[in-house]
């Protein structure tokens, strides 16, 4: 099987291709023209233990985040990347990818309850400008507006638990 | 015949400690849970568990009446409070003395006599105890908190008068600043204390927090067990702590212990306590409040010193003796890392969650309180602790050294963790020097360590081999030896790769 890898943020300068001769336990992997052989072993789901021909041993945790990217953990590093073979690399390129609506909702950084709402929908607000205090594990946290704009819609209410990346304010989209 | 037993009304690491504890001493420990905590590691650890009701803490662990009902139901006799919660409430201690049960920790007195931190300080001054310049009673309002401000000199420190833990403290640094600290200090202290009294104190820039452990009994000898330096601090929360101090010589930790000795003695304490000091660059030191209870970073004097201060308050309770005579001697240097759930590359934004894979580091040097296994939810509603490694040697450089490989060892996957940080801290040249203070932390920026040219082809490669060995399982054919069957992970993401 062939893919095309890239670490979260690079370009497509930063694309690197693979391509699976022989897979686990005893993997052949061209990376980038380089071949890249030795022994894998999947511990449990997403752990993998190599050993490079060289003997080089790394063990990496591989899960997917809330973006759809896959996170690989090293202990004392980690690096996000996006992969995907090759044939739905090629769907993608062709369909493109949707417009993004980000610039209009204010969302969630991370779980936690609302704790109050300090915006109304119709209100002008300043980038910079508190929208609502979310609570998380004994911390007050300030949301603040991301941008000038007007309040469109406030979608959550004082006392509601909310998950990451959820919507919490929408923006009135630019004229 | 029945067994003794001790309620623990608490949760998390503490209340798995003061299992341990019970254990120790042939006590059949008994936990108490919200509706978050019933698959808890603290409740699967005890001999029995009562449901006090919903996950806000304010509707369980903070109610008084719930936890007595539930020594009551339990034939417990015995209540320790741990710390936070209802550690430091005088009302709690005094409802559980008039159910006719013991209070692990000192008398109402003490505690309200040290609870109120304007009223214990106008205590142990006068037993002649050093004390920073600050409010006696807690502020009116935001008026009173300024004109503090304006008289002494900002920058100025605003405390919740019931609280610990950093919880509603905030410096403020102009009069202009004022009226919404004092307000967000005022409802933090409210949401975590039942309590909305706040007051000032003079801020002392630059200056290192350490703190003198005392035990008392109910003979009246009150025995310092030496200091833990706390200055590694971030939003005013302890995250490392060491003992011995590097900053505290043995002629100085004589003078602090007989002060900490002083104060606790103004409140005829009885039980473990830890009496919190600033020590200014130039020497020196001045009393800051005293935690009427047990520290989460108790376990530190312990392995240096040798004693088990949650047994040491256990007997004490039951009206034994402390059972050491004198100090022991310190023999070598611990540290402990407290490991919270929170993203230090997200500016350690809360990272509650599913704790997919868990690995504790172990080997020489090394204990782990903490109250998670691996599959556990870590929940938001409470304090992000999740662990804390407490790590010894024979001097400082090996501890740290052991802390490096303890950090490095472990694994905690599904949530974030402060390891990373820890991981980077530890190589601060400042801080191997120990160039440190309380604001220490505050100039002091987390960079995430780059993944290394291997570690990134190993995360392409191990991702590559997924992939196919997944396009194989779905596809029916057996997998391959190392496979292991359908993995939940690659159930997730059968087709991977593919962009929704």
């Amino acid at each position: 099987m062939k893919f095309r890898a890239r670490l979260s943020g690079d370009g497509k300068d930063g694309e690197v291709a693979l391509e699976v001769a022989a897979s686990a336990p005893h993997f052949r992997v061209s990376l980038g023209g380089e071949i890249l052989s030795g022994d894998a072993v999947s511990l449990r789901p997403g752990v993998w233990s190599l050993v490079f021909d060289g003997g080089r041993q790394i063990e990496v945790s591989l899960e997917k985040g809330a973006d759809g990217a896959l996170l690989a953990r090293f202990g004392n590093a980690r690096a996000s990347f996006e992969m995907e073979d090759e044939l739905s690399a090629l769907a993608t390129a062709s369909g493109g990818r949707g417009a993004s609506k980000k610039g209009n909702v204010v969302t969630a950084a991370m779980p936690g309850r609302v704790l109050r709402v300090s915006v109304a929908p119709g209100e002008a607000v300043p980038a910079g400008h508190p929208l609502l205090v979310l609570e998380a594990m004994k911390m007050e946290n300030e949301v603040k507006c991301p941008r000038d704009g007007v309040v469109e819609a406030i979608a959550v209410t004082p006392g509601q638990a909310v998950s990451a990346g959820e919507v919490l304010v929408r923006l009135r989209a630019d004229g | 015949m029945t067994p003794l037993r001790l309620l623990i009304a608490n949760r998390g690491e503490i209340a798995i400690r003061i299992i341990r504890a019970c254990r120790d001493l042939g006590i059949s420990p008994v936990a108490v849970y919200s509706d978050t905590d019933r698959s808890s590691l603290h409740v699967r650890l005890a001999d029995a568990a009562v449901h006090i009701g919903p996950a806000p803490a304010r509707e369980s662990y903070l109610v008084a009446e719930k936890l007595i009902a539930a020594a009551k139901k339990t034939g417990a006799t015995l209540v320790h409070p741990g710390y936070g919660f209802l550690a430091e409430n005088a009302g709690f201690a005094q409802a559980v003395l008039d159910a006719g049960l013991v209070w692990v920790g000192p008398t109402p007195a003490s505690i309200s006599a040290m609870g109120s931190k304007t009223a214990s300080r106008a205590k142990v001054m006068a037993a002649g105890v050093p004390v920073v310049p600050g409010m006696t009673t807690p502020a009116r309002d935001a008026g009173e908190i300024a004109a503090f401000g304006e008289k002494n000199g900002f920058p100025i420190l605003l405390k919740a008068a019931a609280g610990g833990g950093g919880k509603g403290m905030r410096v403020v640094r102009s009069a202009a600043e004022v009226p919404a600290a004092f307000a967000r200090a005022q409802s933090e202290a409210t949401s975590y204390f039942a309590n909305p009294e706040v007051y000032a104190e003079l801020f002392v820039e630059n200056p290192r927090h350490i703190e003198i452990q005392v035990l008392g009994d109910r003979t009246g000898k009150v025995l310092a067990l030496g200091e833990r330096e706390c200055s590694l601090q971030r939003r005013h929360q302890k995250v490392l702590e060491e003992c011995p101090s590097a900053a505290v010589t043995p002629e100085l930790r004589a003078r602090m212990e007989a002060v900490a000795v002083a104060a606790a003695k103004a409140v005829d304490y009885v039980s473990a306590g830890t009496v919190e000091f600033l020590l200014a660059p130039d020497g020196r030191f001045f009393f800051l409040e005293m935690n009427t209870r047990i520290q989460v970073e108790h376990p530190v004097t312990e392995v240096v010193y040798g004693v088990d201060l949650v047994t040491e308050m256990i007997r004490i309770a039951r009206g034994e003796p402390m059972s050491i005579a004198k100090r022991p001697e310190p023999r070598g240097h611990a540290l402990q890392c407290r490991i919270y759930a929170e993203d230090p590359a997200r500016n350690f934004a809360p990272s509650p969650g599913k704790i997919r894979r868990l690995r504790r580091p172990q080997g020489p040097g090394i204990r782990v309180d903490s109250g998670i296994e691996e599959g556990d939810v870590v929940p938001l509603d409470y304090d992000p602790m999740l662990a804390k490694f407490v790590i010894w040697g024979r001097d400082r450089d090996e501890a740290i050294r052991r802390a490096r490989r303890a950090l490095a060892e472990a694994r905690v996957e599904g949530i974030e963790t402060s390891i990373p940080f820890f991981l980077a801290m530890l190589d601060d040249p400042d801080f191997l020097a120990n160039r440190v203070s309380t604001q220490f932390l505050d100039g002091w920026t987390y960079r995430p360590a780059a993944e290394t040219a291997e570690q990134r082809s190993a995360a392409f490669v191990a991702a590559a081999l997924d992939a196919v060995e997944a396009a194989r399982v779905s596809r029916g054919a057996p997998s391959g030896p190392a496979g292991g069957g359908v993995s939940a992970w690659r159930t997730a993401r059968p087709t991977f790769g593919v962009r929704e």
